[in-house]
C-alpha cells in the first residue's frame, strides 16, 4: 500500500482523524511547553523556595466566575506609589527607606494572605529593622510590625519575609500574628475574644472587614476601598543594601489551573507533564512493540523446537507480576522518565508476541511463500520480504494501542512512588501529591483528564490503523 | 498424543514456567533490594549500639566493638544477607514451591500474626469480595449491552458503546476512584450526618463497627459501593465491546442463517443459538478476568484504602518486606497459571483440534 493510498484510507475513519487532531494538540503542548509555561518554573518544581509567594491550594481564576463570585486574584506589587529615602542626622547615620503601596479592594472575599518581602538583603553587624503599617479605607491603622529584626532562623535567606496570616511559617516569619489580634481586640467584644482562643482565625478577616464585634469570625461586612501599605526599613551599616521590595496580595484564585498545597502553579505541571507522558508513552511502546514483533515473527518463522523454547521464555516473562517489580526497581534505581520507559519495555514486549506469531504462522503457510521457497529463496529473504513486509505495517497499529497502557503504568508508578523517585512533574506524580486532598477538584481533575486524553488519542489512531493495516481483517 | 499425555505435557510446562517465574522474580527482588537491606541493617545496628552505650556508660571500646559485630551478624542473618544472592534465590524458590512462605519482616495481620500465609489469607477474601461482586455486575451489564449492540450494528447504542469502550480503555481506574471519592465522599453530604460524605472515602468497615451482624453487613455494603461502582464504570464498556465483537463473529456463521431460515424468532436465534455458541469465548474471558483480579489492584486498592491483596503488595514494597512480596507473587502466579491450564484442559477435552495441534507441534 502506497503512502498516498494509506492516508486516503486513513481519512475515511473519523476516529483516526479525531485521534490525530488530539495528538497534534498534545504534541503542540509538549513541544511548545517552554512558551506556554516558564522553563524556570518547571525546573524548580521541587524547590519550595521558588513557589513561596504563591497562594497555597487555591482554585483557578475562572473558578470564581463558575462560583458567581468576584474573588481577589494574585497580585505582586513592585512599584510603590510613593518612595522616600533619607539619612538620619545622627553620627552613625542610619539610612531609612519608606514605600507606600496601594491596593484597591472591591472583592467578595478577602485575599488569601498578605506578604511583604525585602529581597536580596546584604547586611552588616546590626540587622536592618522593618516597620509595616496597613492603613485601611476607614482610616484605621494596623501596625503589623514596628521594630522587626530578621530573626536568626532566616539569616541565610537574605530576605525579610513577613506573612500576615503566618501560614508559611517555614519561610515567612509569623511574628505578625499578634498584630492583627491586637487590632481586633480594640473593636471586638470580650466574649468573642475568649471564644476565639484556640480557634483557627483567618487574619485576613480582621484586615479586610469592617471593625466591630464579630469581625474576628468574619461576621462583619467587607470593607471595600483603597488600602495603603506603608513599609519602612532602617539600615545601620554603610554597606547594607537590598535588591527590591515587593508586596504580595495572595489571591483566592490563581492562574489557569490554580495551585496545589505547596503553592505550585498546576498549569506548569500539566503543560510540562505532556512532554513527559509523550516521551514515556512513545519510547515504551516503540521499544516494546519492535522487540515483541521481531520476537513473534522470528519465533513463528523458526518453528519446531526453537519456537517451543522461545514460547516458553515468552510465557515466563508474561507471567511475571510486572507492577510490583517495576515499582521496586523504580524505588531503588530512581530512574529518569527515559529509563523508566525502558524498564517498562523490558516486560511489555510480550504484548504483541501472541498476535504477531499467529499472524506470521498464517502468512508462512500462504502459497506464495511456498512458491518463493520452492524457487530457492533464502530464509532471510522469506523472513524480511514476505513475512515482515506484511506484519510491519501492522506494528504501527500495535504501537499506538500500547501507548495508553504504558502511560497508565507510568502514571500508576508515579502516583504510588511520586515524592520519592520521580523528580519531574509527571501527571501521575501530581495526582499522587493530590491524594488526600479530595476537595481540590482543580488539582485532581486536570492530570487524570490529560492522561485519559493522551491515551484516547492513541487508541483512536490505533483503532483506525488496525482497520487499515491488520492483514487478518483484510483477508 | 492421548488426553492423558496432553494433561501431563501442560502440567509439566506450567511447572517449569512457575519455577522460572519464581526464580526470576526472587532474583529481581533480592538484587534490587540488596542495598536497601544493607542500609536497614546498619540503621538497626547503629540504634542498638547507641542504646548500648547509654545503658553501659562504662563499656570499653573493645566491648562496644564486639557488641556491634554481634548485632551486625544477627541482623544480617535476619535479612539473610550472610548468604550469597544465588543461594538466597534458590532457597526462597524451594521454600515457596513447598508452600513454606515463612514470616513477614514487618507487616502483621490485625490479629498480630507475622506468618506470610496468614497475611495473604487475611487479605484474599477482601479482594475476592470486591472484585467478584464488581466483575459480576460488570459482566451482566457488559454482556447485555454487547448483545444489544451486536443486534443493531451501527445504531446509536452500538456507536456509543464503541466510543465509551475507547474512552475507558485509557481511563486510570484509580483516578476514577479519586473522582468518585471527591464527589461522593466530599461534595455530596450524607443526609443523616452532615459531617460525613454520602459514602465513606475508604476502608472496609467503619471504625466503630456495629456489633449486630446485619448492621455490620450494611456497613460493609456502604463501604463497598464506591469501589465497586468505580470498577464497573471503567470496565463495562470494554466488556460490552468485546462481547459485541464475539457475537458479531458468531452471527456470520452458517448455523445462524439456518436458524433464521427455519423461521425462528430473532430473540430465540440471538439468545438460544448465538449466545450459546459464543459462550465459550465469553466464559473464558470471564474466568480469566475474575482470576486475574485476585492479585488485587495495587493502586485502586490503595486509593480506596481497601485491605486487599493489591494493598498488601504495596505495603510489602513500601516496607521492603520481601517474604510477603514473594509470597504474594507466588500465590497470584500459581493461581493464574493453574487457571490457564484448567481452561486449556477443558478446551482440549471439548475441542479435539486443540490437542491435535499440540501433538503435531510436539513431535
Amino acid at each position: 500500500m502506497g503512502f498516498k493510498e494509506f492516508w486516503e484510507e486513513f481519512f475515511r475513519y473519523k476516529s483516526g482523524i479525531a485521534g490525530l487532531i488530539l495528538l497534534f494538540g498534545l504534541a503542540f503542548m509538549a513541544i511548545g511547553a517552554p512558551l506556554l509555561a516558564p522553563t524556570e518554573a518547571y525546573e524548580n518544581w521541587l524547590n519550595d523556595e521558588y513557589w513561596v509567594e504563591n497562594p497555597e491550594g487555591v482554585p483557578p481564576t475562572w473558578a470564581a466566575w463558575l462560583m458567581g463570585k468576584n474573588l481577589p486574584g494574585h497580585i505582586i506589587m513592585t512599584d510603590p506609589v510613593e518612595e522616600d529615602r533619607w539619612q538620619e542626622p545622627l553620627p552613625w547615620g542610619a539610612r531609612v527607606y519608606r514605600w507606600v503601596f496601594k491596593y484597591d479592594f472591591y472583592y467578595d472575599e478577602p485575599p488569601k494572605d498578605l506578604m511583604f518581602r525585602v529581597l536580596g538583603v546584604t547586611r552588616g553587624e546590626k540587622a536592618p529593622l522593618i516597620r509595616i503599617k496597613i492603613v485601611r479605607p476607614d482610616e484605621k491603622e494596623i501596625t503589623i510590625t514596628c521594630n522587626y529584626k530578621l530573626s536568626e532562623r532566616f539569616r541565610d535567606t537574605n530576605c525579610i519575609s513577613i506573612s500576615v496570616t503566618g501560614t508559611k511559617e517555614a519561610r515567612f516569619d509569623p511574628l505578625s500574628k499578634g498584630a492583627t489580634w491586637r487590632f481586633a481586640e480594640k473593636y471586638e467584644t470580650e466574649e468573642n475574644m475568649i471564644k476565639a482562643i484556640g480557634m483557627v482565625i483567618d487574619e485576613m478577616d480582621i484586615v479586610f472587614r469592617e471593625a466591630g464585634p464579630g469581625m474576628i469570625f468574619g461576621d462583619t461586612p467587607l470593607l471595600h476601598g483603597t488600602y495603603k501599605f506603608i513599609i519602612t526599613v532602617k539600615m545601620y551599616n554603610p554597606g547594607d543594601r537590598f535588591d527590591g521590595m515587593r508586596v504580595i496580595v495572595a489571591g483566592k484564585v490563581y492562574g489557569l489551573l490554580g495551585t496545589d498545597i505547596r503553592g505550585r502553579d498546576l498549569w506548569v505541571g500539566i503543560v510540562w507533564g505532556s512532554r513527559l507522558a509523550l516521551i514515556v508513552g512513545l519510547i515504551g511502546s516503540v521499544v516494546s512493540t519492535v522487540v515483541g514483533v521481531f520476537y513473534g515473527t522470528v519465533s513463528a518463522y523458526l518453528g519446531g523446537i526453537k519456537d517451543e523454547i522461545l514460547q516458553r521464555i515468552y510465557e515466563v516473562v508474561a507471567s511475571i507480576p510486572v507492577l510490583p517489580i517495576l515499582i521496586l526497581m523504580a524505588a531503588i534505581f530512581k530512574p529518569s522518565v527515559w529509563n523508566l520507559a525502558l524498564m517498562m519495555a523490558l516486560f511489555y514486549w510480550t504484548g504483541p508476541v501472541k498476535t504477531v506469531r499467529s499472524m506470521a504462522l498464517q502468512i508462512k503457510e500462504e502459497p506464495y511463500v511456498e512458491a518463493a521457497r520452492a524457487i530457492g529463496a533464502s530464509g532471510w529473504r522469506i523472513l524480511t520480504k514476505y513475512i515482515a513486509n506484511q506484519v510491519l505495517p501492522y506494528t504501527f497499529a500495535l504501537m499506538a494501542m500500547t501507548v495508553p497502557g504504558v502511560i497508565l503504568t507510568e502514571a500508576g508508578i508515579s502516583f504510588l512512588m511520586g515524592g520519592e523517585i520521580i523528580s519531574e512533574p509527571t501527571w501521575g506524580r501530581i495526582l499522587g501529591d493530590a491524594h488526600g486532598y479530595s476537595k481540590m477538584w482543580w488539582w485532581i481533575l486536570p492530570p487524570g483528564f490529560m492522561i485519559c486524553l493522551t491515551g484516547l488519542s492513541f487508541v483512536l489512531i490505533g483503532y483506525a490503523l488496525d482497520k487499515i493495516l491488520n492483514p487478518m481483517l483484510k483477508r | 498424543m492421548g488426553y492423558g499425555r496432553y494433561v501431563l505435557f501442560r502440567l509439566a510446562n506450567m511447572f517449569v514456567v512457575l519455577i522460572l517465574v519464581t526464580v526470576i522474580s526472587a532474583a529481581l527482588f533480592y538484587a534490587a533490594g540488596e542495598a536497601f537491606l544493607w542500609d536497614l541493617v546498619m540503621s538497626h545496628v547503629n540504634a542498638e549500639v547507641s542504646a548500648y552505650r547509654q545503658q553501659y556508660p562504662t563499656a570499653t571500646e573493645e566491648e562496644i566493638r564486639r557488641f556491634k559485630q554481634e548485632r551486625e551478624k544477627f541482623w544480617m542473618d535476619y535479612y539473610g544477607l550472610t548468604k550469597p544472592l544465588w543461594e538466597r534465590v534458590l532457597t526462597t524458590t524451594w521454600n515457596l514451591m513447598t508452600f513454606n512462605f515463612g514470616k513477614a519482616l514487618q507487616l502483621r495481620t490485625p490479629g498480630g500474626s507475622d506468618k506470610v500465609i496468614d497475611l495473604i489469607l487475611d487479605r484474599l477474601p477482601n479482594t475476592i469480595l470486591l472484585f467478584t461482586v464488581g466483575d459480576l455486575i460488570t459482566m451482566a451489564i457488559g454482556i447485555y449491552l454487547g448483545m444489544k449492540a451486536a443486534k443493531n450494528v451501527g445504531s446509536l447504542l452500538d456507536r456509543a458503546i464503541s466510543t465509551f469502550a475507547m474512552v475507558t480503555y485509557s481511563l486510570p481506574m484509580w483516578w476514577t476512584g479519586m473522582l468518585m471519592i471527591m464527589v461522593f465522599s466530599y461534595y455530596i453530604p450524607n443526609p443523616f450526618n452532615p459531617y460525613e460524605g454520602l459514602f465513606p472515602s475508604g476502608g472496609i468497615l467503619s471504625p466503630e463497627v456495629p456489633p449486630d451482624p446485619f448492621l455490620r453487613f450494611l456497613d460493609f455494603l456502604w463501604h463497598l459501593t464506591l469501589p465497586v461502582t468505580t470498577l464497573v464504570l471503567v470496565s463495562f464498556g470494554g466488556w460490552a465491546y468485546a462481547t459485541r465483537n464475539i457475537v458479531l463473529g458468531t452471527l456470520q456463521q452458517d448455523f445462524v442463517m439456518a436458524a433464521r431460515a427455519k423461521g425462528l424468532p430473532e430473540r430465540k436465534v440471538l439468545y438460544g443459538h448465538v449466545l450459546r455458541a459464543s459462550s465459550p469465548a465469553i466464559a473464558t474471558s470471564v474466568i480469566l478476568s475474575v482470576i486475574g483480579s485476585l492479585g488485587g489492584a495495587m493502586i485502586s486498592e490503595t486509593v480506596f484504602n481497601w485491605p486487599g491483596m493489591g494493598n498488601l503488595a504495596w505495603m510489602a514494597i513500601a516496607n521492603m518486606d520481601f517474604p510477603v512480596l514473594l509470597g504474594w507473587m507466588y500465590v497470584t502466579t500459581l493461581i493464574w497459571l493453574l487457571t490457564l491450564i484448567v481452561i486449556d484442559l477443558i478446551y482440549g477435552l471439548l475441542d479435539p483440534r486443540v490437542k491435535v495441534g499440540i501433538a503435531v507441534k510436539g513431535t
